[in-house]
């Protein structure tokens, strides 16, 4: 399988440069060209070598795969729109995502203890109010981040919030074992059944009912996000404050607002994120979300931060390949996706569906 | 008489003319380092002090390299700790399962640590900004996902122990190794002095503010870059290797995101462009929690809030001082150099009269 991956990369190596070469240099906008070609390309070279993996796995196996990994690709898309929200907005990298939604899920479980002490309330309905309760107090941190530390700090450039990011991070770091105890903590999962679902001609596949709900509950969240982020006036604003926040600004939208309750929205969206990881690990830890940020992190550099779909997409690829990773060979899975996803960048360093933006001199 | 009291002036005179000398500061912070240790050996001072100071001069010797990529070629990169622990590997594998003498260790180190480097200079040629960072990030997560899967190189997830450190056929004592910890970290402080004052490192200063300008004045963009991320490695390699020799143990969690954070936060706290800062600024990140904050009471019940403090620190720094701690000082200076003027001023008025 190897071998033939290899073809197929030389392959389009070779057109490109033939096509490039014999073609494109009598052309006018041989750039333009050239770039479309690259995609082109691009896009043969990756399904062509997914086929190629399945194939290799067998449909079954891949399939099945994909169904247990669901929940790891919903945290994962949740997790990304949460950085390029806040990217757009603040134009920096946030490192405390994963952090705050860490905080969140501790305080979800911390809530769960204290109702099925209390009260009698069926499992089901604990969850789902644990659950606003991460997304709320995420939702808070959010805003006191923006209000509090960004909205004061006097000169602030890109590598500066990036820096205060980090400072929360340690902050947070220090304070949930203070706020939460040094006791491990778990949350349940929905449901720990699943369904059996037959294909023909395949044997059954295994759906967990975790993995559908929290499926649901993501397309649910996305679909709101990038509804409102089309049709409202929050929406606007926000795409207006990421093309340019000065003009943005002077156009009379009120750039401080947008961008709070963008920090808000990105928290809540961690909040849930950790709250559906945390069943599928080893209870939670102050790190536990770290490796899902920097997956996420990855995702939004392959699919470059100009656009809002882009890094979604990169997050579905890069479960995808680590999942057939996973299949092919179970140590190396996450060097193998790194590597992957590296050489994609090298490629378009501006992400897959990056645009160029003229940078002044 | 007379003579003697001319030789000492002469004498005098001499070591102020020295004292001007930009090395100067460093030697003496260098000899009292020294003289700190042979307290701790001679019991006066505790020596768990002692430790956590090597402890801290390893790292600032990381944040060092760190700087001269982030303070003057202005790439912000994340993958330091990945550089850190493979310099803990090439020593604890060559020197430690091996058996190799000190300097086979030390000319593979060198060497792998120059490779890597040149390989992640031209990834930067390619990717800039903050893209850059989360690449490098990425890289250094494949090198941690490389200590923990490759076993015979790095012991997996156990971590790889280090005992029997021996040079020149000779085991190697504690003592020792803070000396050679201490001795080295002066050499690279006078070497990244020099680097600095050179045209090399104007040339990446001039990098830094703007590309293009530097470009169309003759720098070479490839050929600087390259030896910033060469650079930085070496001296994140240096600092693994001698945190082996420090610590005799090294495992895969050590070297996540957080080491790297940390690095660049003694970086930006104590000022990215000036190697007091940068000593100040690892001091305050690293060394604060080792030697004072772990004496309170409420930080050794909860020994993970010593975060806070850093976290803290870093985020009001930033707000606040964005050239570091090292600005802060130099304002204070300031301020109370012009205090002093006016007071003294104000007692010549008094004594001699006011000036007509």
């Amino acid at each position: 399988m190897l071998e033939k991956l290899l073809y197929v990369v030389l392959g389009a190596v070779g057109v490109y440069f033939a096509v490039d070469l014999l073609v494109f240099r009598r052309l006018a906008k041989r750039p333009l060209y050239r770039t479309r070609l690259q995609n082109a390309l691009l896009l043969v070279a990756i399904v062509v070598g997914l086929l190629l993996a399945i194939r290799e796995m067998t449909l079954y196996l891949f399939l099945q795969i994909v169904f247990l990994n669901i929940v790891e690709m919903c945290v994962l898309v949740l997790a990304t729109t949460g950085i390029v929200l806040i990217f757009k907005t603040s134009v920096t990298t946030n490192f405390a995502q994963g952090t705050i939604a860490t905080v969140g899920a501790y305080a979800a479980a911390k809530l769960i203890i204290r109702l099925t002490a209390e009260t009698d309330l069926p499992t089901t309905t604990k969850l789902i109010l644990a659950m606003i309760a991460s997304a709320v107090v995420t939702f808070l941190i959010g805003l006191f981040i923006d209000t509090v530390i960004f909205r004061n700090s006097k000169y602030s450039n890109p590598v500066g919030k990036q820096m205060i990011t980090m400072g929360i991070v340690l902050v947070l770091f220090g304070l949930m074992p203070v706020l939460f105890g040094l006791l491990p903590l778990t949350i349940e999962a929905f449901s720990y059944e699943g369904r059996i679902i037959e294909i023909p001609g395949m044997m059954p596949l295994y759906l967990p009912y975790h993995n559908l709900i929290a499926l649901a509950i993501t397309v649910g969240m996305l679909v709101l996000l990038f509804a409102a982020l089309r049709f409202t006036k929050w929406g606007l604003g926000v795409r207006a404050t990421a093309s340019n926040e000065t003009v943005a600004g002077m156009m009379g939208v009120n750039t401080k607002v947008i961008t709070a309750l963008s920090w808000a929205i990105a928290g809540t969206f961690g909040g849930v994120a950790a709250f559906l990881f945390a069943p599928i690990g080893s209870g939670l830890s102050v790190a536990f979300m770290t490796p899902v940020q920097v997956n996420a992190f990855l995702a939004s550099i392959l699919g470059g931060f100009s656009t809002f779909g882009g890094p979604l997409v990169g997050a579905v690829m890069i479960n995808l390949f680590s999942s057939i990773a996973s299949a092919i060979n179970s140590v190396w899975t996450n060097v193998i996706v790194y590597v992957l996803v590296l050489l994609l960048v090298l490629v378009k360093p501006l992400g897959l569906f990056g645009r160029k933006t003229a940078k002044k001199v | 008489m007379a003579l003697l009291a001319l030789r000492l002036r002469t004498f005098v005179k001499r070591l102020s003319a020295l004292s001007r000398h930009p090395y100067f500061g460093f030697v003496v912070f260098g000899i009292a380092l020294v003289v700190l240790r042979l307290f701790a050996l001679g019991g006066i001072v505790p020596n768990s002090l002692a430790k956590s100071l090597t402890v801290t001069m390893i790292y600032a010797i990381v944040a060092l390299g760190f700087s001269l990529l982030l303070g003057y070629a202005g790439l912000a990169s994340l993958g330091t700790a990945g550089f850190v622990g493979l310099g803990t590997y090439f020593i604890g594998h060559f020197s430690g399962t091996l058996g190799q003498t000190f300097a086979v260790t030390l000319a593979v180190s060198l060497a792998g640590a120059v490779v890597l480097g040149a390989v992640v200079g031209f990834i930067s040629l390619r990717i800039e900004g903050m893209y850059l960072a989360i690449i490098t990030l990425g890289l250094s997560e494949i090198m941690r996902e490389i200590f923990k899967s490759f076993t015979a190189f790095t012991n997996g997830v156990n971590g790889l122990e280090f005992r029997n450190f021996t040079l020149f056929g000779a085991p190697v004592s504690e003592f020792a190794v803070d000396m050679i910890v201490i001795v080295v970290f002066i050499l690279l402080i006078l070497g990244t002095l020099n680097i600095i004052k050179s045209p090399t490192g104007r040339a990446l200063l001039a990098m830094k503010n703007s590309d293009s300008a530097a470009q169309s004045m003759g720098i070479g963009l490839m050929r600087h870059r390259l030896l910033a991320f060469v650079l930085a490695t070496l001296y994140a390699v240096i600092g693994g290797l001698l945190y082996m020799m420090d610590q005799k143990f090294s495992i895969p969690t050590t070297w996540s995101l957080d080491f790297s954070l940390n690095i660049l936060a003694a970086v930006v706290v104590g000022g990215a462009q000036s190697i007091t800062g940068i000593i100040l600024g690892t001091f305050m990140i690293f060394g604060l929690n080792m030697t004072v904050l772990k004496e309170i009471a409420f930080f050794r019940e909860f020994p993970d809030a010593t975060w806070i403090v850093s976290g803290l620190l870093i985020i009001l720094i930033t707000m606040f001082y964005p050239g570091g701690l090292i600005r802060l000082i130099n304002a204070i200076r300031f301020k109370l150099t012009a205090a002093i003027r006016k007071i003294r001023a104000k007692w010549r008025a008094y004594r001699y009269g006011e000036d007509d």
